[in-house]
């Protein structure tokens, strides 16, 4: 039959194989900038998981090593999203209208240990206990604008002190941050939990806050470049899903909590192990993990007027650009549920 | 005051440039040292003015040095050294300055000398605003300013044209008659020594030997007169058939340096 | 018999002459600011990349008006003064140690060649751990930049006094100490005074590396943090600022390079 119907056998072949023509249709090429931190790991995951290429997507995640440069990279539209901390740069970079504010990475919640303030041991012993009393202390951060600054600024608003009266000193970086406390030239620093507590166990500083046991804030952000989110839409919708995968199972792993209130690192986290340790820069042990592993919403949801008080202090500051307006580059339509919006 | 050279020899490394030097300059004389280039003459008169460290032989000077003397072995160089940055008064003062003469005593030798080479208006002028005789008329008055008992002179004209070096050789000869210093003078120019010199020493090739000696007979302000040209002539043609066949060898010989 | 045509010489000697136009160099700046202006305000060039000369003029005018202009700049040159003078006066006396005295230079010549290729921005932890983050750190990375050429430059400098002046000095008797200070001194002026356009422009460049540790005023710690904060207008502000320091170092320098060599 088939011999004699030519014509029947070719249609018969191809509606047998149309479904795994569809499948065979190319996904679509997406890349990503991000740092090789902690804070990445739901894109690790899904991407290890295969939730990106169940939404169609080939993602290339471009490894950057300053938040900076993971903003600027959207900016001139060598990656697609980015996903990286708050900076008084990426407001100005926001505020030239290239970059939109998608979805929630981390932040401070209660009960969960992420950016400690340390003072030395010399103004430990000199009685300098509290986060209350930066007044007058000279502070190692990393740069003008940075979150530590903001952290600062945060503390001096709510414990009303002034800003100008903690001696801000500069040191571009983290282990210059860590050395500059350690050297006893500043009296105190703002530093990741792994970092702070290795300081302390050193015996080289101590810390005397958790930044959660005062301000809460959005840290970090996942972003795209405004032209992405302007064309393509649903590429960015089916991107948020497989991101929300990606903090689904981060949860699950990282954040639970027992009955105490302690939290738990069980199965799910181990599991999750092999995909760290391929991604994230030092390669991470299960007790690094325990202790960095910080807060995200689990779907990704933004405290949305903290980022507006946040672009406001940068702009008190002098940091960032007046004109700059959050309700321009934050597209709140991607997620549901998210917190505090201003009306 | 005299000098004297007894069986000088020097060498630069493997190279001898001086074998056997032996002469006296006397007092109060001119003695011009010629020979073809390379012969050693200016080595032998760096290492009479303590420049090059001996070798080989002796050199003495003998005899009293002459009253208010500061530097009794005194040169002026083929190229002038002058310091460029200083006046024409400052580089007379260079010579003078490390000395306690005190400030009027230096003041009136440097006007002196000034006035002696013609320099008198151009105390103030800086070396780059000279011409080139101008400039060897400022080496020779800082050598005099230091009244020197030897005066030791390095190809001092070379660096001039033909001119300049006639109106200078005339300086030289007015200002040797003020005041006879012994001379010893390094040329390789024959019409100088046998227009300045009161004796004339050839240097073989190198290593330079002593050829000969050849006094000139007539005195140093008679040598332009018609009768003496004649004489002045044939000694000229007589040192340079001395010179020539040495100068010729020379002159294929291949640089050493 | 006729007069054999004349023909005219005509002139072929025009060009090659070496010489310069005064009005040329500020034409071609108005020029390039003109097209720069223009670009920006027809959207050419989006001021995410490069802004326009006039939103960097603003930005100079906001800094000059809150006063953070002077301060800044006064906080510079503090550092880049001291570290200047630091290095200089080291690095010159090295220099001179080696051009003079053979036992120096054997030994300061390999030294110098070894440390000189080294980045004195690498070396800022170090410098951090041995002067700590105030002061001394920023002036000592900025002399230790200046003390190198300025090295070399002084020892060329020396050995390129004629030896006939220094010869010429001996023959009058004067000692080496008189030497030193009356003919190789003045005689190395030019060099060192060209070196010292080498260092300045070092000690410029270096201001922004030793401003990266722990200053919260000077034009480096401006430029770093307008960096970090992706104000580009300030950025560019900053370096026009660093550029007029260094046209005004210049021009200082030309001054005194009239007077000390007016020999030349």
């Amino acid at each position: 039959m088939l011999k004699r119907y030519p014509r029947l056998a070719v249609l018969f072949a191809v509606a047998l194989l149309w479904p795994g023509l569809v499948l065979a249709q190319p996904k679509e090429k997406v890349t990503i900038s991000a740092l090789p931190f902690i804070s990445t790991a739901p894109i690790f995951i899904a991407k290890e998981r295969g939730y990106f290429d169940a939404e169609g997507i080939d993602l290339d995640i471009k490894i950057f090593n300053a938040a900076q440069a993971v903003a600027v990279a959207v900016a001139s539209n060598d990656a697609d999203f980015g996903i990286t901390a708050f900076t008084g740069g990426f407001f100005n970079l926001a505020g030239k209208g290239a970059l939109k504010v998608i979805a929630a990475q981390s932040r401070e919640e209660p009960g969960y240990n992420f950016v400690a303030y340390v003072a030395s041991k010399k103004a430990y012993d000199a009685g300098f206990r509290s986060p209350k009393d930066f007044a007058g202390k000279s502070v190692a951060i990393t740069t003008v604008g940075s979150s530590f600054h903001y952290n600062l600024g945060m503390l001096a608003d709510k414990y009303k002190f002034k800003l100008d009266s903690v001696q801000m000193k500069p040191v571009q970086s983290i282990p210059n941050m860590m050395a500059a406390l350690a050297g006893g030239q500043v009296d105190a620093t703002i530093l990741p939990a792994n970092n702070a507590l290795k300081l302390e166990s050193d015996g080289s500083g101590k810390i005397i806050g958790w930044v959660h046991e005062h301000t809460l804030w959005q840290l970090g952000v996942l972003f795209a470049s405004s032209k992405i989110v302007k064309e393509k839409r649903p590429l960015v919708e089916r991107f948020v899903r497989a991101y929300q995968k990606g903090l689904a199972d981060y949860a699950a792993a990282f954040l639970a909590k027992d009955s105490q209130g302690n939290r738990m690192i069980g199965e799910k986290a181990l599991a999750l192990m092999p995909v760290l340790e391929k991604w994230v820069q030092p390669k991470p042990s299960i007790d690094t993990v325990k202790v960095a592993a910080n807060y995200m919403d689990p779907q990704g949801r933004l405290l949305v007027k903290n980022i507006y008080d946040q672009l406001a202090w940068y702009q008190a500051q002098g940091l960032v650009d007046k004109s700059v307006k959050a309700v321009d580059f934050i597209d709140l339509s991607f997620v549901k549920g998210h917190r505090d919006v201003p009306k | 005051m005299q000098v004297v050279l007894e069986d000088v020899g020097y060498a630069y490394g493997d190279l001898p440039v001086l074998d056997g030097v032996s002469f006296t300059v006397g007092e109060g004389e001119t003695a011009a040292l010629i020979g073809p280039s390379g012969c050693g003459k200016s080595t032998l008169l760096n290492l009479v003015g303590g420049l090059l460290e001996q070798q080989g032989g002796r050199i003495a000077t003998m005899g009293t040095v002459p009253a208010g003397c500061l530097n009794p072995l005194t040169f002026v160089f083929q190229d002038f050294a002058l310091l460029p940055w200083r006046s024409v008064a400052g580089n007379v003062a260079l010579a003078l300055e490390h000395h306690p003469l005190g400030r009027a005593e230096q003041e009136a030798r440097i006007a002196s000398v000034l006035q002696l080479c013609g320099l008198t208006d151009f105390a103030d002028a800086l070396p780059k605003q000279l011409s080139g005789g101008m400039r060897q008329r400022v080496g020779i008055a800082r050598a005099i300013a230091v009244k020197p008992a030897v005066m030791l002179m390095d190809e001092p004209l070379s660096a001039l044209d033909a001119q300049t070096r006639e109106l200078l050789m005339e300086d030289l000869i007015a200002i040797w008659a003020r005041e006879r210093t012994t001379t010893l003078y390094v040329t390789h120019n024959l019409s100088e020594a046998v227009r300045l010199a009161d004796k004339v020493v050839v240097l073989s090739r190198r290593p330079g030997r002593i050829k000969r000696i050849v006094s000139v007979p007539v005195p140093v302000n008679e040598r332009q007169k018609p009768e003496h040209i004649g004489l002045l002539q044939q000694l000229h043609d007589e040192l340079w058939s001395l010179i020539k066949a040495e100068a010729q060898v020379a002159d294929r010989e291949m640089q050493h340096v | 018999m006729s007069d054999p045509a004349k023909t005219p010489v005509s002139f072929r000697g025009a060009g090659f002459v070496p010489g310069t136009r005064r009005w040329a160099p500020w034409l071609a700046f108005a020029l390039i600011i003109a097209c720069w202006e223009s670009a920006s305000r027809l959207g050419w060039l989006p001021s995410l990349f490069m802004p326009a000369p006039s939103e960097v003029m603003n930005a100079l005018h906001a800094l000059l008006v809150d006063g953070k202009l002077l301060v800044h700049i006064g906080a510079s040159l503090k550092r880049i003064v001291s570290g200047w003078i630091l290095g200089s006066i080291a690095g010159v006396t090295l220099g001179f140690l080696m051009g003079i005295f053979v036992l120096a230079r054997s030994v300061g010549l390999p030294v110098v060649s070894a440390l000189f290729p080294i980045p004195k921005i690498a070396l800022l932890p170090l410098f951090i751990l041995w002067f700590g983050i105030g002061e001394p750190s920023k002036v000592a990375t900025i002399a230790l930049g200046v003390f190198f050429p300025t090295v070399v430059s002084a020892f060329s400098a020396v050995d390129n006094v004629p030896r006939n002046l220094i010869r010429m000095a001996q023959s009058f008797g004067l000692s080496t100490r008189m030497i030193v200070f009356k003919v190789i001194l003045p005689g190395a002026m030019p060099g060192i005074l060209a070196g010292f356009r080498i260092s300045t422009s070092i000690a410029l460049i270096l201001v922004v590396a030793a401003e990266m540790i722990g200053a919260d005023t000077g034009i480096g710690a401006f430029v770093l943090a307008a960096g970090n904060l992706m104000q580009i207008d300030q950025l560019i502000a900053g370096v026009v600022l660093l550029s007029l320091l260094g046209l005004t170092v210049s021009a200082l320098l030309s001054v005194t390079e009239k007077i000390v060599l007016r020999w030349r």
